[in-house]
Order: structure tokens, then sequence, then C-alpha cells
């Protein structure tokens, strides 16, 4: 359910909005950055630095783009795989992330099943590239070498995958609105 | 990517965090004037929220635990001229005893780190703190009883040094790299506690 006074007070930079989105959603954006960091200081502190880089970088959100959680969990996401990237010893660490091992984390059965039911209908190339990409945190240089295919191949799958993803995940969005 | 062209496909790219920072940039600008594609990038973005929520979480734990800061501690101009007056003083007049504690606090400051608590029974509190690329570990324990630090490796093990008293506190700071599991404190050539180095 999403709060427009708090999605306007954050577009505009308000310190108690920031607060309020913290506490709200802070939680969920840690659990994000931990699944790819596997450090739960580290994500602890990504969360952290999504919320000062917005407070001092403040163009970055706007109501009608989306809801504030997706945009936070999206930043606290990059912000995990920037991290993550920063590094030989971390680039070591993506080629050994199992996307099937949660990192103590407890695993919600039903959106666990409803997730692995939409990932089943990706074609056997977009759910590929989705677990590289997107699971395991590769470049898509890394995909597009590890999977011998054009760069502009792995692009145009995922972008299809996360429509597709998109459709079988929210309602809504398969009925056009 | 032109700075006035749509995004395209780029939009689910920029969502999972593909792009890279040229490519980011420039979404970002073309973002920021254009709605039909801050709408997309946003369908994308509430994608990824769909795909993070198989992980249960509880809103009252872990990050909403700690305080939201935003603004880095900023130390008054007048406490720098005390603090370096102070340590000059006490360099000067007790050599030695800051050397190890300013050497461990640059290393900080020039690293990325991580922290590990030691666990044992009847065990005094203490912690290692160790630079994430294990070039150095800086172990503190409370009080002022020495104690011998080993790293341990592969059933190896690895004399560090004795930690020394400063204060309220026991710390020993060892700058080389090394990969260890675990570090643990001896007193009597016995194993007090030990902390997991992950």
């Amino acid at each position: 359910m999403r709060d427009p006074a708090l999605e306007d007070g954050f577009a505009r930079r308000d310190a108690k909005a920031y607060d309020a989105a913290y506490r709200a959603f802070g939680a969920r954006m840690q659990a994000t950055a931990l699944r790819l960091l596997r450090d739960r200081e580290a994500a602890r502190e990504c969360v952290q630095d999504v919320f000062l880089h917005l407070w001092r970088h403040p163009s970055g959100y706007v109501s009608a783009r989306g809801s504030l959680e997706a945009f936070l969990v999206t930043c606290a996401r990059n912000a995990a795989l920037t991290r993550l990237r920063s590094g030989i010893r971390q680039q070591k660490m993506i080629a050994s992330l199992d996307p099937s091992q949660g990192y103590l984390m407890e695993e919600d059965p039903i959106e666990r099943d409803r997730i692995a039911r939409a990932l089943a209908q990706l074609t056997e190339g977009q759910a590929s590239v989705v677990e590289r990409a997107y699971y395991r945190g590769m470049t898509l240089a890394e995909v597009a070498a590890e999977l011998a295919i054009p760069i502009g191949t792995v692009k145009g799958r995922l972008s299809s995958a996360l429509r597709s993803l998109r459709r079988s995940l929210i309602p809504e969005a398969s009925n056009g609105t | 990517m032109e700075p006035d062209a749509h995004l395209g496909e780029a939009a689910e790219l920029y969502a999972i965090g593909a792009l890279d920072a040229a490519e980011r940039t420039a979404a970002d600008a073309h973002i920021a004037r254009c709605i039909e594609c801050a709408r997309r990038v946003g369908e994308a973005e509430e994608t990824v929220l769909a795909l993070e929520r198989d992980v249960h979480v509880d809103p009252l734990a872990a990050a909403v635990a700690v305080p939201l800061r935003l603004r880095r501690r900023e130390v008054p101009a007048w406490w720098v001229a005390v603090a370096a007056a102070a340590a000059l003083i006490a360099g000067t007049l007790l050599p030695g005893l800051f050397a190890q504690r300013d050497t461990a606090t640059l290393a900080m400051v020039h690293s990325h780190f991580n922290h590990a608590q030691f666990s044992g029974p009847n065990a005094p509190p203490a912690k290692v703190i160790y630079a994430r690329d294990r070039s150095w570990y800086y172990v503190i324990v409370e009080g002022s009883h020495r104690y011998d630090v080993y790293g341990l490796h592969d059933g190896q093990s690895v004399s560090l040094g004795t930690t020394q008293p400063k204060g309220a506190t026991s710390e020993l700071f060892w700058q080389r790299r090394e990969q260890f599991d675990r570090i643990e404190l001896r007193g009597d050539g016995k194993a007090i506690e030990t902390a997991s180095i992950r």
C-alpha cells in the first residue's frame, strides 16, 4: 500500500519523511543487500549509504516514477552490487554465489513459490541470464562471456525476462494498468 | 546512450543494476526529464521489489535498530586543534604508548574493515577489527590483562603477539596481509576465547 504523503515528503527531501521511509523500508532494503553481500554489517552500511546519497542528491525520486519502496529497494540492490564489484575478492565471491542457498535469511514460502513459478515461465535463454545477472550480480560482459553469446543478446533477454516476470508477479501489470 | 533518446530496454537493465556508470548517469539525466521513461523504470523497479519478497523481513529488526544518519559526523575545528595538541603532548611525554593505537586508527581511516566479537566461557568482552583485505588485525580486550593472540588457518596457528594494557583495555595491532579463519586469545598457554573471521 503506497503512502502518498510519505512519498511526497521524501521527494521534497523532508527529514521526517526520510526517517519514516527508513523505518518502513530499511529492513527490506537490508535483506536485499544482504542477499548479495552476505555480510550484515556491510548490508547495514549499504542502507545508510543509500539514504545519505539520496539526501545529498535528492533528484532521484518522484512519486510519478512508482512506489518509494520499489525505488529504495532497487537503490539498495544497486549499492550492494557496486560494493560487490569493487574488488577482486568480491569478484571471486560473485562467481561462487549459489542463488539456491539462502544466507541466514528466513524465507516467505508463499512468495518463494510464487517467484519460482514466475521464473519457471521464462524461456531457457531468459532464465540463464536472469540467474547470472540478477541473482549472482554478474555484469553483462561476464554473462555474455560465460554463455558465449553477444552482449546485445544478453540485454535483450534480460529486458524481456523482466517484463515477463512483471506480468507474472504483479497482477495489475497484465491488465495493462 | 543519447541524452534525448528514450531508454527502451535499458529501463529494465537500469533497474537491475546492469548498466555501467556512464550509461547510468546518462539514464538518470534522461529520467529526470522524461516521465514516460521514469514510469517504465518505476515498473521495472516494482518487478525487482517483487523478486525480493521471498525473504521474510521483520520491520523492527536489524536495519532499523541503528538510527538513520543523514549527515556524516562533523568534528568542530576547535576540537581538531585540541586533539592535535593533546596527541602532541602525549606523544612527546609517553612515546610508544599511543603509537600502536595511532597506527590502528590510521589503518581504519584508510581501509574498509569488519569486526567480530570474541566468545568463550567466562571470557572478558573482546573484539577483533580487521581489514576486509586481511592486511591488518586489531584486537581489543576489556581490562588490563595481557593475552597472547594467535591467528588460526587450516589447522595452523600463528603467534601475533601479546596485547598491551592501554587504560581500560588491552590491545594488539598486527599489520601483515594474512588470511585467518579465527583469532584466538590465550592466557597461560590455554585458549580463552575465539572470534571467527568471515
